[in-house]
């Protein structure tokens, strides 16, 4: 009768092991190498683990006879940002926004000049683009036909994925300057408040990163249209896994940011790799790599023009600070009083009418 | 099993009893009560205005309306679940049992994340159920029953374990007696089992009903997480903390912690004044 032995819940309840934690893996140099630490987020993974960091490399040892070892961490980017503001040594930072790169000019961590070069600090270049379903049944071809009804649109969480604001910022953007067309001096915000609340209305699911999203759209089939960066559009390709794409005719640069974090580079005593490095990611020989991983050259040149000639070419681009910049727009839409913030509660109210 | 008789078990040797003692609460110290204080220390800084202020916010407002509305939901149907498949697995001989019985703790073997995924595959958009689900005009993923769905798995052990052993130690003979007297199977049960068992089930929906109330994993794969939708306060406070309101997620988690506490310590309080039924 009483052969079953039934789990005691007090087993449930065992203390939690505290294992030995490894404190202090510090960057201990070799006398003949040098290690550098990169703290990036989650997207420029595969470019920089499989191809960047191998090519730096090699060529720096040809250069200079040393090894090189990095370091790598990836994740979201604010969480990212979050975690060097808060003492993550690395050397080299790669964010998603200059916002976040924000973040660790308050802490001290990286020179407020750090966007004051030719490049403006920036990295890479790319664009927010729609991937549709084969053959694109919804027929979606701007941001307008993601507020049409029927039509379930993905995009993950502008709370938790910087990936997501900027997909948000490129309709928000995209609708605005249509409206400072018409009226440069007064433009009328309700068809941008409009547009924002009927492609918000469509959202199905909104995930807590951008990788999530595509993964729910791809493998999952949820939703007719993921609204993503092209880099990983282009990437899921590369590894076949193609999802066809279009590109509105008016859609936002994305300008992701790389920044050398000075307090961990004094502390390493590692400023020539570091700076080796940057410079390398930026040269055409870094961009062309970039571009193999689908990301757009930051300074077109002729042989990157030709490699990118068979990619779609949007009518109008138009970047961030043509918005008024990073803290305008957070301002803008996500404050409490934001637009973005606030037509979820109006989607609510109109639910089921 | 209830937390009261286990406390009262005290070491026999003053001595040693003093030093277990200190180390015993050095540790729940350390582990559970010093994060905790810290965390309600910088949640409440900021002066009792902003607290309020964030607490009532409509999207953290919700977002606790209705973490607290599916959990719930889930208790109600833990509660009779739960106390009918301890019933099973204790009062039924049949094949496999040993096995069932292994697997009924098994959720909580799962990552919660895979569990998220595992609900979305099985009642996803795409997914054949899903389509099903879909021309019925229901929508279970995506929607408030799929955190329902996904707490009722993550809390599926609770009930079960902590009913099952004073099933175990039930001594037959008063349901006999009331047999006996001509009472039926129902009666039975409802008026000399059930009240024995009652306690335990108690124990098990405050369990789950906490675990619930902290739950992260599964429903920010299931939910949607649509603000003022579907946006459980866990996942509000993730939102919060990522996008860098970190004094409106500390004020959010510590009502959640709050409510944790007052559940547990009147479980504990009505169960020392439920009485020993427990077979010591």
């Amino acid at each position: 009768m009483f052969q079953v032995r039934p789990t005691q819940l007090a087993r449930l309840a065992l203390p939690a092991l505290l294992a030995a934690v490894a404190a202090g893996c510090g960057v201990q140099a070799a006398p003949n190498a040098d290690v550098l630490k990169i703290g990036a987020y989650s997207v420029v993974r595969e470019v920089f683990h499989e191809a960047l960091l191998p090519a730096f490399a090699k060529k720096w040892k040809a250069e200079t006879g040393r090894e090189l070892y990095f370091e790598e961490s990836y994740s979201a980017s604010g969480a990212q940002a979050r975690s060097i503001a808060s003492g993550f040594d690395a050397d080299l930072a790669v964010l998603s926004h200059s916002g976040d790169m924000k973040l660790l000019v308050d802490a001290g961590k990286v020179e407020p000049g750090w966007d004051a070069g030719p490049d403006r600090g920036v990295l890479t270049h790319s664009l927010v683009v729609i991937g549709h379903r084969p053959g694109n049944p919804k027929s979606v071809h701007d941001w307008a036909d993601l507020a049409k009804p029927g039509v379930a649109v993905l995009y993950p969480d502008p709370k938790t994925s910087g990936g997501a604001r900027w997909n948000v910022n490129a309709i928000y953007g995209a609708a605005l300057l249509r409206a400072r067309e018409a009226n440069p001096e007064n433009p009328d915000l309700a068809p941008v408040r409009e547009l924002l609340a009927g492609v918000q209305g469509n959202v199905v699911n909104m995930d807590h990163s951008g990788r999530r999203s595509m993964a729910n759209f791809s493998e999952q089939h949820t939703g007719d249209v993921v609204v993503t960066y092209e880099n990983e559009l282009r990437l899921r390709a590369k590894e076949g896994d193609p999802i066809p794409y279009v590109v509105p005719p008016a859609t936002l640069l994305i300008e992701s940011p790389a920044a050398i974090v000075e307090k961990s580079v004094a502390r390493h005593g590692n400023r020539a790799v570091v700076e080796a490095f940057l410079k390398f990611l930026r040269s055409p020989e870094g961009q062309a790599i970039f571009t193999e991983y689908g990301f757009r050259p930051i300074n077109p040149t002729s042989e990157s023009e030709s490699k990118t000639a068979d990619w779609p070419r949007p009518q109008t681009v138009f970047t961030v600070a043509d918005l008024g910049g990073w803290e305008k727009v957070r301002k803008e839409l996500y404050a409490a009083d934001g637009l973005w913030t606030t037509i979820a509660a109006e989607r609510v109210r109109n639910r089921g009418k | 099993m209830s937390f009261g008789s286990l406390m009262a078990q005290r070491n026999s040797r003053p001595s040693q009893g003093l030093t277990i003692r200190a180390m015993g609460l050095f540790y729940i110290g350390v582990m559970v009560v010093l994060p905790m204080l810290v965390m309600t220390y910088q949640a409440a800084r900021p002066g009792p205005r902003a607290f309020w202020e964030a607490v009532t916010d409509p999207y953290a407002l919700h977002a606790l309306k209705l973490t607290f509305v599916t959990a719930f939901i889930m208790v109600a149907v833990n509660v009779v679940t739960g106390t009918a498949t301890a019933w099973v697995l204790v009062r039924y001989e049949f094949p496999g049992r040993t096995l069932v019985n292994a697997l009924v703790d098994l959720p909580f073997a799962v990552p919660t994340v895979v569990t998220g995924v595992m609900l979305v595959a099985l009642y996803g958009p795409s997914s054949v159920l899903g389509a099903i689900i879909g021309e019925a005009g229901w929508k279970v993923v995506y929607d408030q029953p799929g955190i329902i769905l996904a707490l009722l798995f993550v809390t599926y052990p609770f009930v079960i374990r902590s009913v099952q052993p004073v099933l175990l130690e039930l001594d037959r003979a008063e349901e006999e007696a009331a047999a006996t007297l001509g009472a039926g199977a129902f009666m039975t049960f409802w008026r000399v089992t059930l009240p024995s068992l009652r306690p335990s089930i108690l124990t098990g929906a405050a369990l789950s009903f906490s675990r619930a109330l902290g739950e992260f994993g599964s429903v920010v794969m299931v939910a949607g997480n649509q603000p003022l939708l579907t946006k459980t306060a866990p996942i509000y406070i993730f939102g919060e903390v990522e996008s860098g309101n970190r004094h409106g997620a500390l004020a959010v988690s510590a009502v959640l912690l709050a409510c944790s506490l007052l559940i547990l310590v009147g479980l504990n309080a009505l169960q020392r004044r439920g009485g020993t039924h427990d077979g010591e």
